[in-house]
């Protein structure tokens, strides 16, 4: 594509594949006529061009790393059903046992890519506790879908929200202790918000620690935490195993918010624009199939299976319909379940999401000083590859890399000003 | 005796371990099968070293100290099972302290740990001398901004503002640097 030489004209009437998609490929940031034009060619012209064309995958096995949560869906349904072969890649899932195994594999090029933790990735751009090396977000994964859940013994006590916890903290102070899954992650930071929400300082009048997903439950039965933030399934396990109940779901604390992305390192998309192209297509393509309810219930039987997220369908199941419960007798049917597509909006890498995750790295102390906050996520998020990804698929993007949301403290997040919304808390490191 | 702490969510192969180093003659200081007790078992036993498996899930646990302490507070040897040539890059470019050991060979533990230590030491050093010159660098840029703010505004030539602030660390016992960000302050201040 860019290092095509001859691409001096764009010429919208030219018929050969070939032409017509370098010219598609070079037009990528005025999108819709993109896909108007994609769509004057046959569909088989189209398959025909991409495979036979200089835009070939350089590299066609990918490996891409996994942790056995709900939301690796895309990721293992682009492989299991075989959206990665349209696109002439094969898409090889790995499990992996930890983050930080991920963030390695991810910086020495072990794993080609993985379904990641949103802050994880920008954690490693700013070099926060280990390797700094310049990353790559391909496109966001998933919207929703995570949860707090907090103790039987803390409901006894009447701490049932964030207001009544708030109250109990300051009333019957103690080592109050939380768990979370990755000191840069994402749900270190909701965790983090919706404390500093109520009013409590999530490093001074509280304990934060971090464990691995599936051991969340174990260590809250013995007693060993009050509470914790963590994806699905292990939130509705919780309330199964008669353990906790669910305080707040993330979509709570921002509706429809980012949380994993496909990353990989700058390097990676660097060496292999092409097959990056590709595997966002077919996590694409797998993003919509998982969003048409209807094949949501075959969805979760795959990924429950023990070579994914290896636990029953039923914990996966309920929440990934969106028929949630909350453990103390509510019950609803939730409009912001995990989503993986929402015609699109769910995947475009918005600047905003990325530079939110510095801001509260920021915020807490993990970095010291503000970063050029824009520049960083301009290097880190994807937008050319995803808009010519998505482009192909007729998918709509943004027109904004900037969204803006009202959190749970009302307090809007736009990416304006990041600096001063860095700063701007109350609570904070 | 060097003091190891040992992590490993597999029970039984953290109980191979233990016996590895003590049959070596290490001091296994405690054995954590929970991520729960990571924390409070590094900080009771202070061990000299970490001995943790790549493929435990407990591995972020570890991650949470390391970024609270803005370092790892120790030298971390892991261990796999796989063919080591890949995981040993992977770790040295990764971690920088830890080293990895394809399986649990006795015989191999001491000169492992004593890779793993000498790594970390130099590691250290790295850190130190980076951090040394980090501050030089600071410590230079405010000095200068100070010598020119004394420069433009008391029409002294380069090497009088120097010299004036020179003689003021002297004379009141202070680092040359904290005499010019007074200077910057002030100056600053009042324009």
């Amino acid at each position: 594509m860019s290092n095509q030489p001859n691409d001096s004209h764009i010429d919208v009437t030219s018929s050969t594949p070939e032409n017509t998609r370098r010219d598609f490929l070079k037009k990528s940031t005025g999108i819709l006529g993109g896909a108007a034009l994609m769509s004057m060619v046959a569909p088989g012209v189209r398959s025909g061009a991409w495979a036979a064309g200089s835009d070939a995958p350089e590299k066609t096995e990918i490996k891409i790393g996994f942790i056995p949560l709900t939301d690796c869906a895309s990721v293992v349904i682009a492989s299991v059903l075989g959206f990665d072969k349209k696109y002439g890649i094969k898409i090889m899932p790995s499990k992996e046992a930890s983050w930080a195994a991920v963030r390695d594999k991810l910086v020495n090029g072990e794993l080609d890519g993985a379904h990641v933790l949103y802050g994880l990735i920008y954690g490693v751009q700013m070099g926060i506790g280990g390797p700094k090396k310049d990353m790559a977000n391909l496109m966001t994964i998933n919207n929703n879908g995570q949860a707090i859940t907090l103790s039987d013994q803390l409901k006894a006590k009447g701490a049932v929200d964030g207001v009544s916890l708030a109250r109990l903290i300051k009333a019957e102070p103690r080592e109050y202790t939380f768990a979370q899954t990755f000191p840069t992650g994402t749900h270190a930071m909701w965790l983090y918000y919706w404390l500093a929400t109520y009013g409590v300082n999530p490093f001074t009048e509280a304990k934060v620690i971090t464990v691995p997903p599936p051991q969340m439950i174990a260590n809250m039965r013995v007693d060993n935490m009050d509470g914790f933030c963590v994806g699905e399934p292990w939130n509705a396990r919780a309330i199964r195993d008669n353990v906790g109940f669910t305080a707040v779901t993330t979509q709570e604390i921002w509706k429809d918010h980012p949380e994993k992305i496909l990353g990989t390192s700058a390097d990676w998309v660097a060496k292999h624009p092409n097959t990056a192209r590709a595997l966002i297509m077919a996590v694409l393509d797998a993003s919509r199939y998982i969003d048409t309810m209807s094949n949501r219930t075959q969805v979760a039987k795959i990924i429950a299976e023990k070579s994914y997220v290896n636990t029953d369908v039923d914990s996966i199941e309920g929440r990934m319909h969106g028929q949630y419960n909350n453990g103390l007798g509510k019950k609803w049917q939730d409009p912001n379940y995990m989503k993986f597509f929402n015609d699109g909006k769910v995947n475009f890498p918005y600047l905003s999401d990325g530079m939110w995750f510095l801001t509260q790295h920021k915020r807490w102390g993990l970095l010291k000083s503000d970063p050029d906050y824009l520049a960083e996520a301009q290097k880190v998020n994807q937008i050319k590859l995803y808009t010519e990804a998505a482009t192909q698929l007729k998918i709509a993007v943004p027109k904004s890399p900037m969204r803006s949301a009202r959190l749970i403290d009302g307090v809007v997040w736009d990416g304006k000003d990041p600096k001063k919304y860095a700063n701007g808390f109350k609570i904070k490191a | 005796m060097l003091t190891v702490l040992i992590a490993d969510h597999d029970a039984t192969r953290a109980t191979r371990l233990e016996q590895a180093f003590r049959d070596q003659g290490y001091a296994v200081a405690d054995v954590v099968n929970s991520a729960f007790e990571l924390a409070a078992a590094v900080a009771a036993h202070a061990p000299d070293i970490i001995i943790m498996g790549t493929d435990s899930p407990d591995r972020d646990t570890l991650e949470h100290l390391c970024i609270a302490t803005r370092d790892c507070p120790r030298p971390v040897v892991m261990f796999t099972q796989d063919d080591a040539s890949e995981s040993i890059r992977a770790a040295l470019k990764a971690g920088v302290s830890a080293y990895v050991v394809d399986g649990l060979d006795a015989e191999r533990i001491r000169p492992i740990l004593e890779v793993a230590r000498v790594r970390f030491e130099e590691h250290q050093i790295l850190l130190r001398t980076a951090a040394e010159a980090a501050r030089k660098t600071h410590e230079r840029n405010v000095i200068d901004a100070a010598k020119r703010k004394l420069m433009a505004h008391r029409g002294l030539p380069e090497d009088a503002a120097y010299h004036a602030m020179r003689r003021a660390a002297m004379s009141e016992n202070r680092r040359l640097v904290e005499i010019a960000e007074s200077i910057l302050q002030q100056l600053d201040q009042h324009g």
